[in-house]
């Protein structure tokens, strides 16, 4: 919708949705006061299903940054000569291990077959499943795409690197991408449409046909063509969208601004000689932020799938980095081998899922709509 | 109002100039732009010509095109002018309704553009309507049966759908049930001997090419349009003038059909302005996902092959479409709903 609507609708009548000020505690003079969040945060404890989902994902994210040890195909600790090494942590070369002339990384796969001769004192622990999302799968013969087997859970991809340790690895990717660019937009989002309603006048004026230009281009085509001028890494990749996805948060910014600054307590700061800084981001701001947390799930799900788009087209992190959509991509191209589309989109489908269910929570504990009927 | 939606009509033509203007822009700065890729084909060609010339050619010793020739390939490309003047001379262009030549098709950009119309057409219309046909009855049943088995069941078909986007479940469709299981044809519009068939036969083609994109183009807006008429008639029922009908003796039915329904139904009728950019610009996703040559496919093959005057036609398009989509859902809004007043 256009934003001369939006602000039809926010100076004009209050409209059907009850704001965040229809819900203020009563307070009972006797009880001790319970703010507002902790309040909404009780709430949200006690919506189950988003509760447990959040639950989940956080465990599911922090163990993710764990995957370096977990899933790898060096080792977690070897015992060589008495000494203890770990390969995972540090680098070794070859001829730490008596491999003769190796100045690379030393080879783990030969090592290992060295160690269990019988007779050989020598150990290595192995993470629990020994694939990285890079490495090539050489040793087993076969031609790529392997099948799921017991050696690779859930087969390979075309260039023979292991399907499950790849879609682990994007989880993470695909997450911490998704949480950066949401706070990222929402920071410039709440600058620029807090800073437009707030001093108003020309300012909006001017600044409103700027977002209206800036929202009529189409998204992926730009992100497209600017990717072909910057090599896009994780960074670049997060800048250019930003540059193009604040648009929506100023939106709902301002008029969150628009609304708040003429109430009374903004009138009671500026008596009080407060700064324009001060009064927009102590007594504005936290008043206003209700619809974005509500919220911020679905932006979070919605990012996800523009970088899974993005990777899926080619425009995405570079290559040989773990990415939902780049395995998409070679799912397509290997287009009978279901195994190499349904990793992906499975995971993508729990992890969606997951976060959906917080959203509902969410959105349920900070915004609340009471369907009241009769029969 | 009247004056209103002049000025909105008016205020167009900035957004359009600053929208195109800076994508222009963009694309100055983008290395592989139509220059490149005719300096390439000279040198091509120059080397063929060449006959003999073998290994020599390798160490990069080929006949270079003349300063001359690059100057006059610049001219013809205009960019022996400042960036400004690139623009103005474009946007003249467009006025005369000459959007250039297409650098890959060799044809006009805009018949390249405008014959990939009919396809999306297709698609974003039957999609359209159905996902409304769906979605509208079963926001309306979940509403009316709020909390009951049948509306936490069908809940659960709608968060799968929000967390499945369309064009990857298509990826999946496309791998079971056509490369698999045969049941269906693998992407594209229609097949090759198209031309062959007689027209019972080409119904069918199209049919069954269409039924896997469908369902994808489906799950795009179905649980936000289900969850949206699901909500807003579930609001109105909770409304004083609900219980006012209830309170006069009308039935449940006359009650919800005649007067809650046709409020709940604003929120949806205003999405009637996207119809527009829906219809005409088709989904890149899905098209490269069934190899659909549309609109949305030409956007993105033309952004990968540097062709600038596509680029820009397409954007044109876009646009115009966009911005004309949002004045006709403010419209849709203040027809449907009188209380509505844009002052």
């Amino acid at each position: 919708m256009s934003e001369d609507t939006t602000a039809a609708g926010s100076s004009g009548n209050p409209g059907p949705i009850a704001g965040p000020t229809a819900e203020l505690p009563a307070g009972k003079p006797t009880d001790r006061p319970v703010s507002l969040l902790r309040k909404r945060l009780r709430k949200f404890k006690s919506l189950k299903r988003g509760y447990y989902s959040f639950l989940l994902l956080l465990a599911l994210y922090i163990i993710s940054f764990a995957f370096p040890i977990l899933i790898n195909n060096k080792p977690m600790v070897v015992r060589y000569n008495g000494e203890f090494y770990f390969p995972v942590l540090a680098f070794h070369n070859g001829e730490t291990f008596g491999q003769k002339g190796e100045q690379a990384e030393a080879n783990y796969t030969k090592l290992r077959q060295e160690f269990d001769r019988p007779g050989n004192p020598n150990w290595m622990i192995m993470p629990l499943y020994p694939w990285d999302p890079y490495h090539v799968d050489y040793e087993d013969g076969g031609s790529f795409p392997l099948e799921p087997s017991s050696r690779h859970i859930l087969g390979t991809d075309d260039t023979g690197r292991d399907i499950f340790s790849r879609m682990a690895y994007g989880f993470n990717v695909s997450v911490s991408f998704a949480i950066l660019l949401t706070v990222l937009e929402y920071i410039l989002g709440t600058i620029i449409g807090g800073v437009m309603a707030f001093f108003g006048g020309k300012l909006d004026l001017i600044g409103q046909r700027v977002v209206e230009v800036w929202s009529t281009i189409p998204f992926l085509y730009t992100v497209i063509i600017v990717s072909s001028i910057l090599v896009p890494n994780f960074m670049v990749l997060i800048f250019v969208i930003t540059l193009f996805n604040w648009v929506g948060t100023s939106y709902y910014m301002r008029g969150e601004f628009y609304r708040e600054k003429g109430k009374d307590y903004v009138a009671a700061a500026i008596a009080l000689g407060a700064t324009n800084r001060q009064i927009m981001f102590k007594h504005i701001l936290p008043n206003s932020l209700t619809p974005l947390i509500a919220f911020l799930p679905f932006t979070i799900v919605g990012n996800i799938q523009s970088l899974v788009a993005l990777d899926f087209l080619g425009f995405g992190l570079p290559a040989p980095t773990p990415s939902w959509g780049q395995m998409l991509e070679v799912g397509l191209k290997n287009i009978d081998k279901t195994w190499l589309i349904a990793t992906p989109l499975g995971a993508m489908f729990v992890t969606l899922l997951l976060i959906t269910f917080i959203g509902e929570a969410v959105r349920e504990a900070f915004d609340p709509r009471v369907f009241s009927r009769l029969r | 109002m009247v004056n209103y939606f002049i000025r909105r009509f008016l205020l167009i033509i900035p957004t359009f100039l600053g929208c195109t203007l800076l994508v222009f822009c963009i694309l100055q700065f983008t290395p592989g732009g139509p220059l490149e890729r005719a300096l390439q084909q000279a040198q091509q060609q120059s080397h063929g010509g060449e006959g003999g010339g073998t290994a020599s050619g390798i160490g990069g010793g080929n006949t270079e095109i003349s300063e001359e020739a690059k100057a006059e390939l610049k001219r013809y490309y205009n960019l022996d002018k400042p960036i400004p003047m690139r623009y103005i001379l474009w946007l003249g262009n467009l006025m005369k309704g000459d959007f250039g030549q297409s650098s890959v098709y060799g044809d006009p950009a805009f018949e390249v553009i405008t014959s990939r119309f009919p396809i999306s057409l297709y698609y974003g219309l039957i999609g359209f309507v159905l996902s409304y046909l769906v979605c509208i009855p079963l926001g309306i049943l979940k509403a009316i049966k709020h909390g009951s088995p049948f509306d936490i069941g069908s809940s659960a078909l709608v968060f799968i759908g929000y967390s499945v986007p369309g064009w990857a479940l298509g990826a999946l469709l496309l791998s079971t049930m056509a490369a698999n299981w045969h049941w269906f044809p693998l992407g594209n519009f229609h097949s090759d001997n198209w031309d062959q068939l007689s027209f019972g036969e080409q119904a069918w083609d199209l049919l069954d090419h269409s039924i896997l994109p469908l369902i994808c183009y489906m799950i795009g807006g179905f649980a936000t349009l289900t969850i949206l008429m699901k909500n807003s008639l579930l609001e109105n029922l909770g409304q004083d003038y609900v219980r006012t009908a209830f309170a006069k003796g009308l039935t449940e039915r006359r009650v919800i059909f005649g007067h809650a329904m046709r409020n709940s139904l604003i929120p949806i009728a205003t999405g009637i302005g996207s119809i527009l950019s829906i219809v005409l610009t088709g989904s890149v996703l899905i098209e490269t996902v069934f190899n659909i040559d549309g609109f949305g496919y030409l956007s993105y093959r033309s952004a990968v092959e540097r062709d600038y005057t596509v680029v820009m036609g397409i954007l044109v398009f876009t646009v115009v479409l966009r911005l004309l989509g949002n004045i006709l859902s403010d419209f849709a809004y203040a027809v449907i709903d009188p209380r509505i007043r844009f002052d």
